[in-house]
């Protein structure tokens, strides 16, 4: 019986010890990863804002994909469009975007700020000309949501990466949407 | 004193971690695509190592033997974090470049290893210095397979950039024609063989020497 509580005492000591040190260290290192965080936001929402004011957030409760968006001002405060924080799921689970639409719901530019897809296959969603099939989508053209709505080409450029394709363009699709309830508001 | 040293140096190449004892491969070959990345996979085996083998050794009279493993992986585990953390917050750019095999230290052989092989049975200060040895001997040859696979992979060498300089050395002929396969897995399985073929060379010479009157 002994032998049990000296096990079950060491083991407790260990880990609340260990637990007391995460704590400090945490402690530290939260805000400055917070901040780092909140910066690398800012600049994809400036990469995404097309050269347009970047105005108020509104979040958005009801919504599964789409978590905020930010109204862009053009010159005379006039509404040009929004950018919008969207969560799509992907092969490797939770993908997160930034994407920048007109008035009308057209996909202006897009980005992925995080996601967790397998390298040198769904990771290429983040390389530079991934969202060209989607750009100038969404108001007389929809944006494809399927492989049979791309050209062959392109159909196979996501190819071995349907789980990613799918997440990305449901996202921006149900960002057009969105874009389109609010009327310009 | 000569045995003291003789703790410090013996990891570095009589019993280097990875070209003569072959423990922790997967890092080894997943994370020497870049020197940066070798560099802080180094400082953070060699950072775990070292605290998780005095701790283990202040507390090997204390630590019953039935559950000394799941304490060691506490222990590990908790310096890891740590780790972790500081990168995160400090160098970013690293902390996203080691992606998963940042967390993947705390099943690295090597920390285990020396935990249950040197530590649990030494003193703190031949502990320290075991830790030492042998996570400069891990960096060393992490640094060693990054650099020939970097250079001359994709003809460049990378280290941590530093204000307006980014860090990023170009190697004249490699930049322009580089050995494509020295950058993919393959290429570092290559290297990795004939780094070993040396390394076992060097140390049969080295035994060959110790053998003669």
């Amino acid at each position: 019986m002994k032998k049990y509580i000296k096990v079950v005492l060491v083991l407790t000591s260990i880990c609340a010890v260990a637990a007391v040190l995460l704590a400090l260290v945490n402690s530290v290192t939260a805000p400055i990863i917070s901040l780092h965080e909140e910066e690398a936001a800012m600049k994809a929402l400036e990469e995404v804002s097309c050269g347009m004011e970047i105005g108020d957030r509104t979040d958005m409760t009801e919504s599964e994909t789409v978590n905020h968006y930010y109204k862009l001002h053009i010159a005379g405060g006039v509404t040009g469009g929004y950018i919008l924080d969207l969560s799509g799921k992907g092969y490797g689970g939770a993908l997160a975007l930034v994407a920048c639409y007109d008035p009308n719901g057209k996909l202006l530019a897009a980005k992925i700020v995080s996601e967790n897809e397998t390298p040198g296959v769904g990771k290429k969603a983040t390389l530079s000309g991934y969202m060209d099939k989607f750009i100038g989508k969404g108001t007389q053209f929809p944006i494809p949501t399927a492989k049979r709505m791309l050209t062959d080409e392109e159909a196979i450029a996501v190819s071995g990466a349907t789980m990613t394709f799918t997440g990305v363009s449901k996202a921006l699709a149900a960002g057009s949407e969105l874009v389109k309830s609010l009327g310009g508001k | 004193m000569s045995a003291h040293i003789k703790e410090l140096t013996k990891g570095i190449f009589r019993e280097n971690p990875t070209f003569i004892i072959m423990l922790g491969m997967c890092p080894t070959l997943a994370v020497t695509t870049q020197v940066i990345n070798a560099l802080s996979m180094g400082a953070g085996v060699l950072f775990v190592l070292f605290f998780s083998n005095v701790m283990i050794s202040l507390l090997k009279n204390v630590i019953p033997d039935c559950v000394r493993i799941p304490c060691y992986v506490v222990i590990i585990a908790s310096f890891v974090t740590v780790v972790e953390m500081i990168f995160h917050a400090f160098v970013p750019s690293v902390y996203n470049a080691l992606g998963v095999y940042l967390p993947l230290i705390v099943v690295n052989c090597i920390i285990l290893g020396r935990a249950e092989a040197f530590a649990n049975k030494n003193s703190v200060l031949d502990s320290a210095l075991d830790a030492i040895g042998m996570g400069t001997g891990f960096t060393l040859a992490l640094t060693l397979i990054a650099l020939i696979r970097e250079a001359s992979g994709n003809g460049t060498v990378t280290l941590l950039g530093i204000g307006d300089w980014n860090g990023v050395i170009n190697i004249p002929i490699f930049s322009k024609w580089p050995v494509k396969v020295m950058s993919l897995a393959a290429g570092a399985l290559l290297l990795m063989g004939y780094l070993k073929a040396f390394f076992i060379w060097k140390s049969s010479v080295s035994v060959k020497k110790e053998v003669k009157p």
